[in-house]
């Protein structure tokens, strides 16, 4: 598995996107971090400015800066950015005369696959970790305080582009190259933000009981990003977890997504 | 949904002794890149059994002992030959001191040792060189080849059967899936006929061409006297130019003709007995005809 991983990260920095996705990553940390600026007062405590703006000293300002980085990295643009990279890693596996060749060697196909989901997972989080990593080093190294409550909020990103990107492992396997695995991963990323904020948007379109019903069961089956997202930057702000269901429901959906795609693939016939 | 069924495959049933080369023949769509594919567990079959090297088609373990260059391989467009082979040595788990040792020899082997460019630049030929040294790189006991001299020149398909009759030398097992019936011919020590899913023939390339019983006597000349001699004896030969073509009944009517055309005289420049070419065998095989 350890080889299939590291040549899906191989061919994801070999590919246009990938690379575009790594230099929009590099971009949004020089620009953000030549923003900001920390100004050492006599007191001997910080102020944080972004640009002209006084953002507070430290305390404050870290979970508002931070959580800025964390709403773009987690947003749907930056999502569309990293399944545009990451989705064809699974369908490039799959492409004929390539898949009779892996698969023909002495190890299992789940490894294989499992290894280049995994690759596009790290190629996500290599681009949030770029991008908001070094603000956080500079939070760090001029007022103390700890990165934890990011590194918490990337692994909850990475969480929620990991659900897409089973869905798109799913996809990839009728062998219809990559478009219907993107297609898929960004439909379900846009409706659910539509799917959670139901009750105040569908539900004043949607009047029947059925129809509701069938909006509350996607709702219920579907990845819950839009949750996860923001229990991310809470977390940044308030250190805490609100609501575990985002988690699980979305853990749940991930877990069957690929075990059925593993299955899938463990039974083709080529 | 409302196609008709079609087996690949029916009733095939193939015994492969260790350290030969087999050959697998065939038209378009006999069923030979199936075979392959169960043999090596990436198809599934609707009923029947195979074993390779003592185990399933599907054991990983056993897989590491095997080598494969498919029909139609692919290789992604960003790799680099040194990079695929690595690719393909570690999902074989070669330990990476070997492969660092074994992919410069084997590129070296395959005419590939100096090229740096990307696989996407390769030309036909050389991806098919490349192919075979992958499939050699776990140092495998046995080795499915599924037409590894398409896209060769004459020079690469001649190293091509050096290296098959190399690895045979070391004690390699090969499964050659060809339509190049002049290679299979060459190197294989049992060759198998399928067609429409079905073993058609099985045998040893000398016993597909075996003499026809028909010789090929050629005269110095092949004068009135001479056509007239013969005659007395192979009244059923075929002259064409100075030769003639004779079927004797047995050795004896041979020897009389020679005697007789001796006697005018004349003077004999070859006897050949006339054989099958593996081409003229299969064409029979194929189209029905009996052997």
């Amino acid at each position: 598995m350890y080889a299939s991983y590291l040549n899906s990260l191989m061919e994801a920095f070999s590919r246009r996107m990938g690379l575009v996705l790594v230099g929009f990553a590099v971009t949004w940390a020089v620009v953000f971090n030549w923003l900001v600026h920390f100004i050492p007062l006599n007191d001997g405590s910080t102020m944080v400015y972004l640009g002209k703006r006084m953002m507070g000293p430290g305390s404050l300002a870290q979970p508002a800066l931070l959580g800025i980085g964390a709403e773009i990295t987690g947003g749907l643009f930056w999502m569309l950015l990293s399944i545009l990279a990451a989705a064809p890693l699974l369908s490039t596996t799959l492409d004929r005369g390539w898949l009779e060749l892996t698969l023909s060697k002495g190890t299992a196909r789940w490894r294989v696959f499992l290894g280049r989901y995994l690759g596009g997972c790290t190629l996500y989080l290599a681009s949030v970790v770029i991008a908001c990593t070094p603000l956080e080093v500079r939070f760090w190294w001029n007022t103390g305080i700890g990165p934890w409550p990011l590194l918490v909020a990337m692994l909850i990103q990475t969480f929620i582009f990991a659900s897409l990107l089973s869905l798109a492992a799913l996809a990839a396997l009728p062998q219809m190259g990559p478009a219907p695995p993107i297609l898929l991963s960004l439909m379900v990323a846009i409706l659910a933000p539509v799917l959670a904020a139901r009750k105040i948007g569908l539900y004043q379109i949607l009047t029947s009981n059925w129809s509701r019903g069938l909006i509350d069961w996607m709702y219920r089956i579907l990845p819950k990003t839009h949750e996860l997202q923001g229990a991310s930057t809470i977390f940044i702000r308030d250190r805490v977890i609100e609501s575990w269901f985002p988690f699980w429901s979305t853990g749940i959906f991930m877990a069957v997504m690929i075990a059925l795609a593993l299955w899938l693939l463990h039974r083709k016939s080529l | 949904m409302l196609g008709k069924y079609v087996p690949a495959l029916n009733g095939v049933s193939l015994r492969v002794e260790r350290g030969t080369v087999f050959g697998l023949l065939g038209p378009n769509g006999a069923g030979k890149t199936t075979l392959l594919k169960i043999l090596l567990g990436l198809a599934q079959p609707t009923s029947g059994t195979a074993r390779l090297l003592d185990s399933h088609p599907g054991n990983t373990a056993m897989r590491r002992k095997i080598g494969y260059l498919p029909e139609s391989m692919r290789i992604p467009d960003y790799m680099r030959a040194n990079r695929f082979m690595w690719y393909m040595g570690r999902l074989n788990r070669v330990p990476a001191n070997v492969l660092k040792k074994r992919i410069p020899e084997l590129l070296e082997r395959v005419s590939l040792g100096g090229v740096k460019k990307p696989v996407k630049a390769y030309s036909k030929g050389m991806q098919q060189r490349l192919g075979l040294a992958q499939a050699m790189l776990n140092d495998p006991e046995l080795l499915f080849l599924d037409e590894p001299t398409d896209g060769l020149d004459p020079v690469g398909r001649k190293e091509v059967r050096d290296l098959v009759q190399h690895l045979r030398h070391e004690g390699k097992t090969i499964f050659l899936n060809s339509h190049m019936l002049s290679e299979v011919e060459l190197v294989c020590d049992h060759v198998v006929i399928l067609n429409q899913g079905l073993v058609a023939r099985a045998a040893t390339p000398e016993e597909f061409t075996r003499g026809t019983g028909e010789y090929q006597v050629r005269v110095a000349e092949a004068s009135d006297a001479v056509r007239a001699a013969a005659a007395t004896i192979a009244t059923t030969g075929d002259w064409r130019g100075t030769t003639l073509h004779f079927k004797p009944r047995d050795r004896a009517q041979l020897n009389a003709l020679l005697d007789k055309l001796r006697s005018v005289p004349v003077e004999i420049e070859s006897i050949e007995p006339v054989k099958f070419s593996l081409e003229q065998f299969f064409m029979q095989v194929v189209s029905g005809g009996n052997s």
